[in-house]
């Protein structure tokens, strides 16, 4: 029992980790330029298939490096080319663009690798269960939940202390202001766009040593990455961190009760949220209407 | 809001006589011209359906400005509500588009209270991952709803009229013609409803809701009703949608479906009241066509969305009349 | 007897204090204009009395009812209207449509789905009056974001007049107009004072209308009430010359 409970909880931070990734990356990306990115979860797969691809050549720990810097590059073209053009229109055009984005991406990994699931290899050293006890926590789980710590606390430094960070966080309070103090919103927002992305594409690459790659890998974490954002609050990036682990580990732990429950809770988490408190855990009032 | 300039004609009033002319006289012909063109009743079927649905959907966007994404959960409910009665309740089609309608409609309503203090991306951030909780349900109560397989074993009955009955289930022309009547009804009722100081009401809203605020108007409460009903109508599109299949699968309640009917919306244009349908008619036979000829339709799809929204954003009939989103 | 009694009203925002304890008494048929340089706390005043938000501390008391945490649809069904200094309208909608919309809400038909004969008479009745009230009988039927800066305004006016109110609050009425609108829109609001008797407050940055059109004004600075009276007395006053007339001219 005991190790079942452990299995669940390890299980429950893992999963929250990955909520957390794509989370944030969403969370940016909406609080400065106001788009849902339905596509997120299609950067992951990118993430994951690059350093598929990269892993022969430079192995997997040039690959965890390399692949997120790509996705962060091809999110900061794909910012450019589209979706800095419907800044400002209906809100409407920027889902259904990212929606028909999602579509592509989606047919366009299945024709590049094929429909099929594909196996990411870690190095050994992290394919080993942490002892014979604790048999079903391999070191690989243990460097997931590490490496998106880093992530995390290095996201969180970013926009504390340096220049872009703190014009990022100073834009999604007021970007009327931070334009009319002389800076270039324009690449602001490309480079948030492309710091969301980094992000996707870590959480790609570490969820292919996890489960393997196809196609649709980051479709069930979409979801769950709203949900965080609307139980932490809109607008709050410390909320969403919140939110993220509060319904992984809910989900888990209710795994370990009634397993057919695990999802379901993560909805019931979020009705709860808005009928309780609509504006989230730590959302500001404004930021409703 | 801001004022800017409406660079927009209003079609004259004649001009809207002719189009709703036209509509009709080729959606009542349908059966006549469109073997010749190689296409086949229930797709013609098919577009009625999910052209309710979008026009059904665009009293929200186009008529309120509030952006849902999550209204496949209202159709799939009404699919649900009416699969679920002809297999369990009674094989009465009217009953079935009836629980449809309503299991639709008041979860609509239910959930609306709960967001209509929301706004814009937020507001379809929310309406989205409620829609979600409609197809986990589905997917997960496997013995009443048949899980991820979809519910099967029901048919739709033909309809008895009392003094006379007509076979529905097996005619696929009398079946083309009754979902015109339904269709017709539907949107009569939207037509009114749009046309009656309630609808100019929510019109008030989409134009400028502080304006709209400061005229004494309720605004939570208005986009609440309008909410509810648009729920309402989508789900009786969804109850048709489950008789023409006589199926209901948990992939009529999730998000890609409710994103294709944003779409079907946009562009036919979401200012124009017939816009939607036009926008389903291009949309469904547009995807029919692909699905026939590539693997990869998906991609044709997505680049339908991303053309639609960087090259046409008005839409078919707003560039036609010089109106549209912008 | 007053129409409007401001008591004490103060707004912070955080530890900004926009607006400190300023008292205002309107009375029946008085046209008041409040003035003051930029970041005087007009606006936050404004928006406590219209109900955009409510007061930190203080009362306001609108024709012996206090509506201090009232929201908006509420003290506009009890008679106050407001126009924004940005022109709030329903842009592609025409003149007729906007004010309909007006008329409608006022009537409570606002939630109708169909109208009576009788009804639908008595708002055609309504727009008429409105249309012509604010001189736009020959542009009825165009698109209003069509129309021009001052139209608009006019348009927004007579909105906000279908409502019947008792009380009309007018935020930078000739804001961004030119010399000929200026002038046909300051027409407009002094017909509305002296022929219809209307009850009015407007902020106002044009000097020329306000000592034309004000029968008492208010002047803030930092958000502070600096002095009150009668245009003659205001123009004399050491205080406000100093602090506003000085630098602004």
């Amino acid at each position: 029992m005991f190790q079942l409970v452990l299995f669940n909880v390890t299980n429950g931070l893992i999963i929250g980790a990955f909520y957390v990734l794509m989370a944030l990356g969403l969370s940016l990306i909406l609080n400065l330029s106001n788009v849902i990115n339905f596509a997120h979860g299609n950067f992951l797969a990118l993430g994951g298939y690059m350093a598929f691809v990269l892993t022969p050549y430079i192995g997997f720990w040039g690959a965890l490096l390399v692949s997120p810097l790509l996705t962060a590059l091809f999110g900061f073209v794909i910012e450019r080319l589209m979706i800095r053009r419907v800044y400002g229109r209906d809100p409407v055009y920027s889902l259904l663009l990212t929606f028909g984005l999602a579509f592509i991406m989606q047919d366009a990994c299945r024709y590049i690798w094929g429909p099929n699931g594909l196996p990411m290899n870690v190095p050994d050293l992290l394919a080993q269960p942490l002892t014979a006890d604790l048999f079903f926590i391999t070191w690989y789980r243990i460097f997931m939940v590490a490496i998106v710590i880093v992530a995390v606390a290095g996201l969180f430094a970013f926009l504390r202390y340096t220049r872009v960070g703190i014009r990022i966080r100073a834009g999604t309070l007021d970007l009327d202001t931070v334009n009319a103090l002389g800076v270039n919103v324009g690449m602001l927002r490309s480079l948030n766009f492309a710091v969301g992305s980094l992000l996707a594409g870590l959480a790609g690459v570490l969820a292919a040593g996890q489960i393997g790659l196809n196609p649709n890998m980051g479709d069930d974490l979409l979801m769950p990455s709203f949900i965080a954002i609307i139980v932490g609050g809109v607008g709050s990036l410390t909320g969403t961190l919140l939110g993220g682990l509060l319904i992984g580990v809910a989900a888990a732990l209710t795994t370990v009760v009634w397993p057919a429950a695990s999802e379901a809770v993560i909805y019931v988490i979020m009705l709860v949220v808005l009928v309780v408190r609509p504006r989230g855990l730590l959302g500001e009032e404004g930021m409703l209407t | 809001m801001s004022v800017t300039t409406a660079d927009a004609v209003r079609p004259l009033p004649g001009r809207r006589w002719l189009t709703a002319a036209i509509v009709w006289a080729l959606l009542l012909s349908v059966p006549a011209w469109l073997p010749m063109l190689g296409g086949y009743t229930a797709l013609a079927a098919r577009v009625l359906v999910l052209g309710l649905a979008a026009m059904s959907f665009n009293l929200l966007l186009g008529f309120t400005g509030v952006m849902s994404f999550g209204h496949a959960a209202y159709f799939g409910l009404g699919a649900y509500g009416a699969g679920l009665t002809l297999k369990y309740l009674a094989a009465s089609t009217p009953l079935a588009m009836l629980m449809g309608v309503l299991l639709g409609g008041v979860a609509g309503t239910l959930f609306g209270l709960l967001i209509v203090r929301r706004r814009g991306v937020y507001f379809a951030m929310v309406t989205v991952a409620f829609g979600q909780i409609a197809f986990y349900i589905a997917y997960s109560w496997n013995d009443l709803t048949g899980g991820y397989d979809g519910l099967r074993g029901f048919t739709r009955a033909p309809l008895d009229l009392g003094f006379a009955t007509i076979d529905i289930a097996n005619n696929d022309i009398a079946f083309y013609y009754f979902l015109l009547a339904v269709f017709a009804v539907a949107t009569g009722l939207q037509g009114l409803l749009l046309a009656s100081p309630f609808g100019r009401t929510l019109l008030a809203i989409r134009e400028n809701e502080r304006r709209a605020r400061f005229l004494g108007i309720p605004i939570e409460r208005h986009i609440w009703m309008s909410f509810s009903i648009s729920c309402a109508f989508t789900a009786l599109a969804g109850a048709l949608y489950a008789l023409l299949n006589n199926f209901a699968d948990p992939m009529g309640l999730h998000y890609t479906l409710s994103g294709e009917i944003v779409i079907m919306a946009v562009m036919g244009g979401m200012r124009a009241f017939w816009g939607p349908l036009v926008g389903a008619t291009l949309f469904v036979v547009a995807q029919d066509y692909i699905s026939s000829i590539t693997v990869n339709w998906m991609s044709f799809v997505g680049l339908i969305f991303v053309l639609v929204v960087l090259f046409f954003p008005r839409g078919l009939l707003g560039m036609l009349q010089g109106r549209g989103g912008r | 007897m007053t129409m409007l009694d401001v008591r004490n009203v103060s707004k912070h925002f955080g530890r900004l204090a926009a607006v400190s304890e300023i008292s205002m008494q309107v009375a029946p048929g008085e046209l008041r204009a409040i003035i003051g340089p930029n970041g005087a706390g007009k606006t936050t005043f404004f928006n406590m009395i219209s109900g955009f938000f409510a007061p930190t501390t203080g009362d306001i008391v609108f024709d012996g009812v206090t509506v201090t945490k009232l929201p908006v649809a509420a003290r506009v069904a009890m008679g106050m209207a407001r126009t924004f200094q940005i022109t709030e309208i329903f842009p592609e909608l025409t003149v007729r449509e906007n004010i309909r919309i007006g008329v409608e809400s006022s009537l409570g038909l606002r939630q109708r789905f169909w109208l009576r004969a009788r009804d639908l008479a008595v708002v055609r009745r309504g727009i008429d009056e409105a249309v012509t009230q604010a001189g736009l009988t020959s542009k009825a039927d165009r698109l209003v974001g069509e129309l021009s800066h001052g139209d608009q305004r006019a348009a927004e006016i007579a909105t906000a007049l279908t409502l019947k109110p008792r009380l009309l609050l007018l935020d930078e009425p000739t804001a961004g107009m030119g010399e000929h609108e200026t002038y046909a829109v300051a027409n407009l609001i002094r017909r509305l004072h002296k022929n219809s008797a209307y009850t009015i407050v407007l902020i106002e940055h044009d000097m020329r209308v306000v000592f034309n059109l004000a029968d008492k004004i208010t002047v803030l600075a930092e958000g502070r009430m600096l002095a009150e009276g009668t245009p003659a007395e205001i123009a004399e006053n050491p205080a406000v010359q100093e602090a506003y007339l000085g630098k602004a001219e």
